[in-house]
């Protein structure tokens, strides 16, 4: 039987803009198997981050950029990239708008 | 930051929103005028509007940039700020997402704790708890039409809100490139008022919907009288939006945004009109047009206002508004960061700010 422990911990890091909204902490830590699960898990604990993150249709909002260490899930599987224990997650808004 | 109460009762309020951040001017004499901002600094604040009718609480509208676009409101005028309890988000299943929020509209006074928000895509949204919890209206969101809607050039915008004061079943709404719609069952259902107004971009100019309406305002005396701006003319209707009159007559330019009216003269109309393909001042004077006949003549206002080669302005379709006092107060933004005013009727002006961010919306309030 899968239990919470068996589930991947990762280190998700806010950039300051976001920080506000999760305690104003640096980092985070969360539970999950892809990153929808840990943002499913970072919803549970900060109620309405999921939507600094994500349009209401479900996907990545567009000048929010996930890397999984230092790979980008644009370029891997989307929100459902998986984790692994111990993994880093960074959360950074684009380098756009005028 | 000042508080609020040091403010007194009679006090004018500004709420000028930006495209980095919220500023509030205050004035007593309407003479000199106190800036205080940027409040939420940096973001784009589309529109703002002060709700007296329970305590003073200041709506604001930040659009994001990056992550994502909130309904926010401050008790105490701008030191700190709060969001809804539940806000205005689209359901998962409903294949929407929350682009801008147009605008900002406190409730009838018989209706204490509603509010009404119009966002991108065209939605209305209402609260009946003082913004804390947020619904959105089906009526309008399952129209029949809606798959046929087309945005604007700053999107499908739900721009214009009134709620008719002496009928609580009655709204009126503003939706670029939809047209005017009204209710007349509460929301429940909304039908188009488009009649006789311009869509000269479309191959039928006189369609049943997909006009480009900028803004209306409703007379304050005569309920089924409202003035509209829009791409295409600018008209009054009579008969609550059955049918509109052409009062462009001798404006040089059908092309505008802003449109406001002087509340203790209710015939007496302020617009502001542009080159259409430019969107700033038709010739190198700025001008403010006034008419006080109900549009059938319209007269330049100038004393105070800029004129040059190097005068380049445009005026966004909230970037205009009037105050309750008498003579009434006019206020115009520029959308490279001029603030004028006049406190007698639009007769002179005054440049009360500069090197602003581009101002989005002037919205007013008389401290109660």
């Amino acid at each position: 039987m899968e239990t919470a422990s068996t589930i991947p911990e990762v280190t998700v890091y806010f950039p300051g803009a976001l920080r506000e909204k999760v305690g104003n902490q640096r980092t985070v830590l969360a539970r999950g198997r892809t990153i929808r699960e840990v943002i499913d898990q970072l919803e549970k604990d900060f109620p309405g981050l999921r939507f600094s993150l994500c349009y209401e249709t479900g996907e990545v909002r567009v000048f929010v950029n996930i890397f999984v260490e230092r790979q980008h899930i644009r370029y891997l599987q989307g929100l459902d990239t998986p984790v692994s224990p111990g993994a880093n997650i960074h959360i950074f808004q684009s380098v756009a708008g005028g | 930051m000042a508080q609020h109460n040091t403010h007194k009762e009679g006090t004018v309020v500004l709420m000028v929103g930006t495209k980095r951040g919220l500023f509030l001017l205050t004035s007593a004499d309407r003479e000199r005028w106190e800036i205080q901002g940027p409040m939420l600094k940096g973001r784009r604040i589309f529109n703002a509007a002060l709700d007296q009718r329970s305590g003073r609480r200041l709506f604001a509208a930040e659009n994001g940039d990056f992550f994502g676009t909130y309904l926010r409101f401050s008790d105490d005028f701008g030191e700190t700020w709060q969001e809804p309890e539940r806000g205005i988000q689209f359901p998962e299943d409903s294949g929407e997402k929350l682009n801008n929020i147009w605008v900002i509209e406190p409730g009838r006074a018989s209706e204490p704790g509603t509010v009404y928000v119009g966002v991108d895509p065209a939605s209305l949204w209402v609260s009946n708890d003082n913004g804390l919890n947020w619904e959105l209206n089906a009526g309008l969101a399952n129209h029949p039409t809606r798959e046929t809607w087309q945005p604007g050039a700053g999107g499908l915008c739900l721009h214009t809100i009134v709620p008719d004061p002496s009928n609580a079943s009655r709204m009126w709404i503003g939706i670029s490139a939809v047209g005017c719609m009204r209710t007349d069952d509460g929301g429940q259902s909304w039908k188009f008022a488009n009649k006789n107004t311009r869509a000269g971009f479309l191959p039928d100019p006189y369609p049943e919907y997909g006009q480009c309406i900028h803004r209306f305002i409703q007379h304050p005396t005569q309920p089924d009288t409202l003035y509209q701006q829009n791409h295409c003319g600018i008209y009054r209707t009579n008969n609550a939006g059955d049918d509109w009159i052409d009062i462009q007559h001798n404006l040089p330019s059908e092309f505008g945004f802003p449109i406001a009216l002087d509340v203790h003269n209710p015939d007496t109309v302020y617009t502001i009109v542009e080159d259409p393909e430019s969107r700033n001042n038709v010739d190198k004077q700025f001008v403010v047009y006034r008419t006080n006949d109900g549009g059938e003549q319209w007269e330049r206002l100038t004393r105070g206002l800029p004129e040059g080669n190097e005068v380049v302005l445009g005026v966004l379709r909230h970037g205009m508004t009037t105050d309750t006092q008498d003579p009434c107060g006019v206020y115009v933004g520029t959308n490279t960061g001029q603030l004028f005013a006049s406190r007698d009727r639009g007769d002179s002006w005054n440049l009360i700010a500069d090197f602003l961010p581009s101002i989005y919306s002037v919205r007013t309030a008389l401290l109660v």
